[in-house]
């Protein structure tokens, strides 16, 4: 089956080249990277707002541009919604006039009644005749989504459009985002920076990175195997670290690091077989760092695997959770400036344990939490 | 007030309404053109607009006897052709003022074009409107208070025209004799009380015209 969104794309502008290609089977993707990484050049391409040098562009099978065939549909014949950054609402139109620009080449009466539907669903009823500069954030945002939606979008594309509001309303927003999107059902592309963002709002996550994709998967991948070491520092995942491979096979993989000796489960789908003393990037989930318990008698090997012991040298509270910086009792420089791993536990495990009392620990990491990040 | 001061204030304010329109047409679209067209000699037609800002009146108005004069490279064709000149017609102040106001206008109505968002250019686009339409529905309808009061400025600089309105249109007393001409010859000849006349109310329009653009341009920012 092809897929509903169809992107390749490659623009060359002075000091910086865009080389992007990824597909999408509908719902929401999220263009996730750093600010410059060519994201929101990707969306005015899609729109049609920029003309890409080469590449192809497909909306449900449709074509709305392709270099080699010589098509480039005008933005005007896309049926592309767009969201902008900061909106981009028409100030000098009411609310019921911005909705209802697109809808022009319309009898007035289906005009009317196409904008009193998408005001009711977006929850606008009674602001019909405000300005935008009389409306807040949030609304605001309402109003752009329902002047975008109100051609009956084949693609919505939205640019950031969160960064525009404090940091509250982020939250509730993203949520009403999220829900107005799988509520129309119109299949969207939105832009982040912020991951949890595009983990929210996306069915499928593609990392930008200096004009390229490194990365394009189910958001429930991205999350438990980033393709690559570059995707997990994208990512901001902690703890990413370096070690030595002595064994792999399909299943496990067996590494050296700090005088330890880990096992960590390999991606068989990946298949992933990187040779003896090669060296080798893993990650380990701070929340799945296990501490054990010392009025409970020795580890047992058996239950616990990739046991090790250290110390706290530092602890910082997060409300609900305390991250602590371990330093662990092997001789050498830390792997991480002045500390080698960092562990979050809930508050009630940092009570019980009195950790901010007793500062060494022997702590165990199953080897489904040691992710290997592929060279 | 006599019959020469009454056709010289006729004159100026006909000359200024039409140059002031004559500047409509032609200097929004090129506003528009110059702040967001990207194109082969557009540092020329810049150029070539903002000219008469920077050069002596008189020689802007000699520029244009060269080119509309009855030997001038456009002027001459018609004239074989018709008998008839632009020189020295009352028409020829309405040029003269009309080149001379347009870097005004043009210079106010682009700050004001430039300063309207791009998006909301684009979001019209999207939405099924066309370049065309985007401009007068969007682009124009924002850019209006920058627009406008570079229209009053730009009819401030008709009415008080003087060097180019001399070389090309000439100074016939009920004529060609405009407000700032008769003042000119007033003073020549002695005739203070007109020249205080005339002056007092050349004073008077220009405080308007400055109260009105400093409003416009206040309600632009």
């Amino acid at each position: 089956m092809s897929a509903r969104l169809e992107v390749r794309l490659v623009k060359r502008l002075p000091g910086f080249t865009l080389d992007a290609q990824w597909s999408a089977d509908g719902g929401v993707a999220a263009l996730f990277g750093p600010s410059g990484a060519g994201k929101t050049l990707t969306l005015s391409c899609m729109a049609g707002l920029l003309r890409p040098d080469a590449g192809r562009i497909v909306v449900d099978g449709r074509v709305l541009f392709d270099a080699a065939a010589g098509v480039d549909v005008p933005p005007q014949a896309r049926r592309v919604g767009y969201v902008f950054q900061g909106y981009a609402l028409f100030p000098h139109r009411t609310v019921a006039e911005n909705v209802g620009f697109g809808l022009r080449d319309r009898p007035r009466a289906e005009r009317e009644r196409r904008v009193a539907e998408v005001v009711a669903r977006l929850g606008l009823g009674g602001f019909e005749r405000r300005y935008p500069s009389e409306l807040s954030g949030g609304q605001r945002q309402r109003v752009a989504l329902g002047r975008a939606l109100g051609i009956d979008p084949a693609l919505l594309l939205l640019d950031e459009p969160l960064s525009a509001l404090d940091a509250p309303l982020r939250a509730a927003l993203r949520n009403d985002l999220r829900a107005i999107l799988s509520e129309w059902g119109t299949a969207a592309v939105v832009v982040t920076h912020d991951f949890s963002e595009a983990y929210r709002l996306g069915d499928r996550i593609v990392v930008y990175d200096h004009g390229r994709v490194v990365q394009s998967a189910p958001r429930a991948e991205l999350l438990w195997q980033p393709a690559s070491e570059a995707v997990a520092r994208i990512m901001d995942i902690p703890n990413v670290l370096h070690g030595t491979v002595v064994k792999a096979t399909p299943d496990r993989i067996q590494l050296r690091w700090r005088g330890q000796l880990l096992e960590a489960v390999n991606s068989p789908t990946r298949s992933y077989l990187p040779p003896p003393e090669s060296p080798l990037a893993f990650f380990i989930r701070p929340e799945y760092v296990r501490l054990i318990r010392k009025d409970r008698g020795p580890a047992d090997p058996g239950h616990h695997m990739n046991l090790m012991t250290g110390t706290v040298v530092a602890d910082e509270d997060f409300g609900t959770t305390w991250t602590l910086r371990i330093r662990l009792d092997h001789p050498g420089p830390p792997a991480q400036g002045d500390y080698d791993l960092q562990v979050e536990v809930p508050h009630l495990v940092y009570e019980i344990l009195e950790i901010d009392r007793d500062r060494h620990w022997e702590f165990s990491i199953h080897r489904g939490s040691i992710h290997v990040l592929p060279a | 007030m006599t019959d020469e001061t009454l056709s010289a204030l006729a004159l100026s304010v006909r000359v200024a309404v039409l140059a002031t329109l004559a500047n409509a047409f032609v200097g929004i679209p090129l506003a528009y053109v110059l702040a967001r067209r990207r194109f082969r000699g557009r540092a020329l037609l810049d150029l070539l607009v903002t000219l008469p800002l920077v050069l002596p009146p008189t020689v802007t108005g000699y520029y244009l006897i060269v080119l509309l004069g009855r030997r001038g490279w456009l002027g001459a064709p018609v004239y074989a052709a018709t008998g008839w000149s632009i020189a020295f017609t009352w028409y020829a102040a309405v040029v003269a003022a009309t080149v001379m106001a347009l870097p005004l206008l043009v210079r106010t109505a682009r700050a004001a074009i430039e300063s309207v968002d791009r998006d909301l250019e684009k979001a019209a686009w999207t939405l099924g409107r066309s370049e065309w339409r985007t401009a007068l529905e969007v682009t124009l309808p924002l850019a209006r208070n920058g627009i406008l009061a570079g229209l009053v400025l730009a009819f401030a600089r008709a009415l008080g025209e003087f060097g180019a309105t001399l070389m090309l249109a000439g100074n016939i007393p009920g004529r060609t004799t405009t407000v700032p001409l008769a003042i000119y010859t007033a003073v020549q000849t002695g005739e203070e009380t007109m020249a205080l006349a005339l002056v007092a109310i050349l004073t008077v329009l220009s405080c308007l015209v400055l109260v009105v653009a400093g409003r416009l341009g206040a309600r632009a920012a």
